[in-house]
């Protein structure tokens, strides 16, 4: 992975002692709360609902054992012992202090981390596909280009103070697995020999984006050479900075001005103040390529041999269990993914075990185990994933068995991986000062509810995604189930879309109808998944069952009895009162 | 902060390109184009004003072409006595002719912020450094803070309004605080640049094994 020069160190170090220095003014009183929150934000310290916290860059997901250990190490000493993995590629610690957070920016640029743009305004932590540069499917490796942007990107003058935050998505491999149309700006990196030498491009797609406004970004520019990005870039922002809306913060998103201009519109103006540019020196060079590329070149793998499915299998002694050896077949189908090198596999490990305190969250103990893990099975290098899981990129097939054994130690070898439990939430109303209402009860009420690894299996593919409000940080529009905390009256309520997607075919949900009270949910969610399982034909997932069926029968179910329900509940609250 | 609040500055923060960050006294008012208390707009009497300059509203110096004021505004901008002021919402490249004819009558165009947080007008000044070649003095007014000297100084900015609570000791020492850079600005090419280039040219020196 990636290893800072002098320079990358000295800017850190140099941003840390502004911090130092901001959150110094804060104190003594010269700064203003009100002028100093876009400056914390901008290094990821938000105020919450009881305590600072703070959201670290994990760039594109990429993890090296080392950091993973600081990260421990934060958690136990200016933490409460754990940290959560974000939908975002970025690690939040919910219970720091304003005086502490200078020193732990200054322990994380001993390990070459930041949080520098992970909140605010600005372009944020650049996310891209966690399987770069092993997945299967993979044409375009896109780490070099993503650390080009992060270094590009990272404290940008112009783009400091826009209308509102600005994400970018990278992908190159056939699946999506970056939700690249839910961003602000998606880039689809490509190899076609007819184009630009053959070397390297990207495809732009703008305007995407979650929150109150749903919208999937749409196509502006295609076969953009990688060298041409930070021009064809900085036109784009610049339009946005100069005519992004600043008067309604829920219609500042670029989305909206794409919405409104017309993406057509949109991109034209975009080229218009490209063709200023795109000659100029912001582009990037081939003494900078390779410069980054160098770090990512492969790790020592060794000339093994594919193992075979049935030869992985049989890694498992013949004296183990009947039980162990299904649960390690299990593990093997739903947390092992296939790797470009024969004999490697990834291996996911999951932060999803039921009945968790929130989907993403690991222990100080399991991080510094899960740091071993990957200096013992995989180079010494992790990704976070943006479904709030960790992966061991590069085991040796061999190994499988033996890691499987150390990962159940730690809790975090459940088989669950892309199954109904395999939860996205943010932390909801019980930390997030902006949530309605809280999702980390409705994850683990879920995941009690449906704690039945047979049934998860039979049901296979489904996701179900929890935000604790519309700003959509659990991603629910993108879940095939999404549930959505909304106020109502000081109640919390909750809001059922169905139909969403993340990855090629991505989709945005479609509300079901009216909300349903916190402890409806684990029924309505049963009464959905029991529609499918009844009008499901052979080998149909969720959600191609429900693109076959439409929303009618799930909606039906899921508001069948709900009237009688409530009247009964009524009465038994009337009755409990009098007695 | 409305526009028309603009406040008066007893010093300057300048921030030349290459030279130290240091402080002057202020030659210049900033007129918002209000109405007076007869309720006529004109231009502030220059010679009852402690300052002897004034920046007035670009839409106002537009209104003034328009009718056909040209003659007398020119006589004042001749004498060095005008420069403009673009609102944030100003799209500076939608008068490109007008904005070259100012690089010639202008000695000061100054870009505004009207809440801190408000970043049009880097690229207003980012414009005016790259598509205009402007190559004197652009000031920030405004809601001017502490903590976006080193963005607008980047940009294009080389003269700082401060906002008057904004304590200038403090102010003077925000152009220090990085030494490296990670893309280019008004003041220089990104140092990571550099880095890329040395580590090209130790590439190529080292002898090839044939």
């Amino acid at each position: 992975m990636y290893k800072y020069d002098h320079i990358d160190q000295t800017l850190v170090d140099q941003r840390v002692a502004q911090f130092r220095d901001q959150v110094f003014r804060r104190l003594n009183g010269t700064l203003a709360e009100e002028e100093f929150r876009p400056l914390r934000l901008q290094n990821g310290l938000y105020h919450q609902r009881h305590a600072y916290m703070l959201r670290v860059a994990i760039p594109y997901g990429l993890l090296s054992s080392q950091q993973l250990r600081t990260l421990a190490d934060i958690s136990e000493k200016y933490d409460r012992g754990y940290g959560h993995f974000t939908t975002r590629q970025n690690i939040q610690f919910n219970w720091v202090t304003l005086e502490d957070t200078p020193d732990i920016l200054a322990d994380l640029a001993k390990v070459e981390m930041h949080a520098i743009q992970t909140s605010g305004n600005c372009i944020r932590n650049i996310t891209s596909d966690a399987f770069a540069g092993v997945a299967s499917d993979e044409y375009v490796d896109p780490r070099p280009v993503c650390e080009l942007l992060r270094q590009w990107s990272t404290l940008h003058p112009e783009f400091a103070h826009l209308p509102r935050k600005f994400k970018f998505g990278i992908n190159g491999a056939k699946e999506d697995r970056t939700v690249l149309l839910c961003h602000d700006v998606g880039i689809e990196l490509k190899k076609n020999a007819n184009i630009n030498n053959g070397e390297l491009t990207a495809d732009i797609y703008a305007g995407g984006g979650m929150g109150r406004t749903p919208i999937l970004g749409s196509l502006i520019k295609t076969g953009l050479p990688w060298q041409l990005l930070p021009s064809y870039l900085t036109a784009l922002l610049r339009v946005y900075n100069r005519f992004g809306r600043r008067d309604n913060l829920y219609k500042a998103r670029i989305k909206i001005l794409v919405k409104a201009l017309g993406s057509e519109e949109f991109a034209r103006q975009v080229e218009g103040e490209w063709l200023h540019l795109q000659n100029g020196n912001d582009n990037f060079t081939q003494a900078e390529w390779d410069r980054v590329a160098k770090h990512f070149t492969k790790p020592a793998y060794q000339s093994l041999e594919k193992l075979s499915a049935q030869q992985v299998l049989e890694l498992a002694p013949a004296a183990d269990t009947a039980v162990n050896k299904a649960g390690f077949q299990r593990w093997l189908e739903r947390n092992v993914k296939d790797h470009q090198v024969p004999g490697y596999a990834s291996v996911i490990l999951s932060l999803k075990p039921h009945g968790t305190v929130a989907p993403g969250d690991a222990t100080t103990a399991q991080m510094n185990a899960i740091a071993n893990l990957a200096d013992q099975y995989s180079f010494g290098e992790l990704r976070v994933t943006h479904e709030q899981n960790l992966v061991l990129a590069d085991v040796e097939q061999a190994q499988l068995y033996k890691l499987w054994q150390a990962a159940k130690q730690q809790y975090v070898a459940l088989p669950n991986i892309g199954l109904l439990t395999d939860i996205i939430a943010c932390p909801g109303g019980d930390f997030c000062s902006l949530a309605n209402a809280k999702s980390l009860p409705i994850a683990k009420a879920i995941q009690e509810r449906f704690d039945d690894l047979d049934y998860l299996f039979d049901l296979g593919d489904i996701s179900l995604n929890i935000s604790g409000c519309i700003n959509s940080c659990g991603h629910h529009h993108v879940g095939n189930i999404g549930v959505l905390g909304v106020d109502k009256d000081g109640e919390e309520w909750y809001q059922i879309t169905l139909g969403g997607e993340q990855g090629n075919a991505a989709a945005i949900g479609k509300v079901i109808g009216p909300s349903f009270y916190a402890d409806e949910i684990p029924d309505v969610i049963s009464k959905i998944i029991n529609t499918y399982s009844e009008e499901r034909s052979v080998d149909e997932s969720f959600i191609e069952a429900y693109r076959r069926l439409g929303v009618t029968p799930f909606k039906e179910a899921a508001y069948k009895n709900k009237h009688e329900n409530e009247k009964n509940k009524d009465k038994a609250e009337v009755s409990g009162s009098a007695a | 902060m409305s526009i028309n609040i603009i406040p008066s500055h007893e010093q300057i923060l300048h921030f030349p390109k290459g030279e130290q960050a240091h402080l002057s006294a202020n030659e210049w008012l900033i007129w918002s184009s209000s109405q007076d208390e007869a309720g006529n707009v004109t231009l502030p009497d220059l010679e009852r004003s402690e300052f002897k300059k004034v920046l007035v509203p670009f839409t106002w110096w537009r209104s003034q072409l328009e009718a056909h004021q040209e003659a007398e505004i020119q006589a004042k901008a001749k004498l060095g006595q005008i420069g403009v002021w673009f609102a944030a919402d100003d799209d500076i490249l939608n008068y490109a002719d007008l904005i070259e004819q100012g690089k010639t009558l202008w000695p000061l165009v100054a870009a505004h912020f009207p809440i801190f947080r408000d970043g049009r007008s880097f690229s207003t000044a980012a414009l005016l450094r790259s598509r205009f070649q402007w190559g004197t003095e652009i000031r920030a007014i405004g809601d001017v803070l502490i903590d976006q000297l080193l963005q607008g100084a980047r940009v294009g900015f080389n003269s700082f309004a401060l906002r008057p609570d904004q304590k200038t000791d403090v102010a003077l020492k925000q152009f220090d605080l990085f030494t490296v850079s990670t893309q280019n600005s008004w003041r220089g090419q990104r140092t990571l640049l550099q880095s890329a280039q040395s580590e090209a040219c130790l590439v190529n020196a080292q002898p090839t094994h044939s």
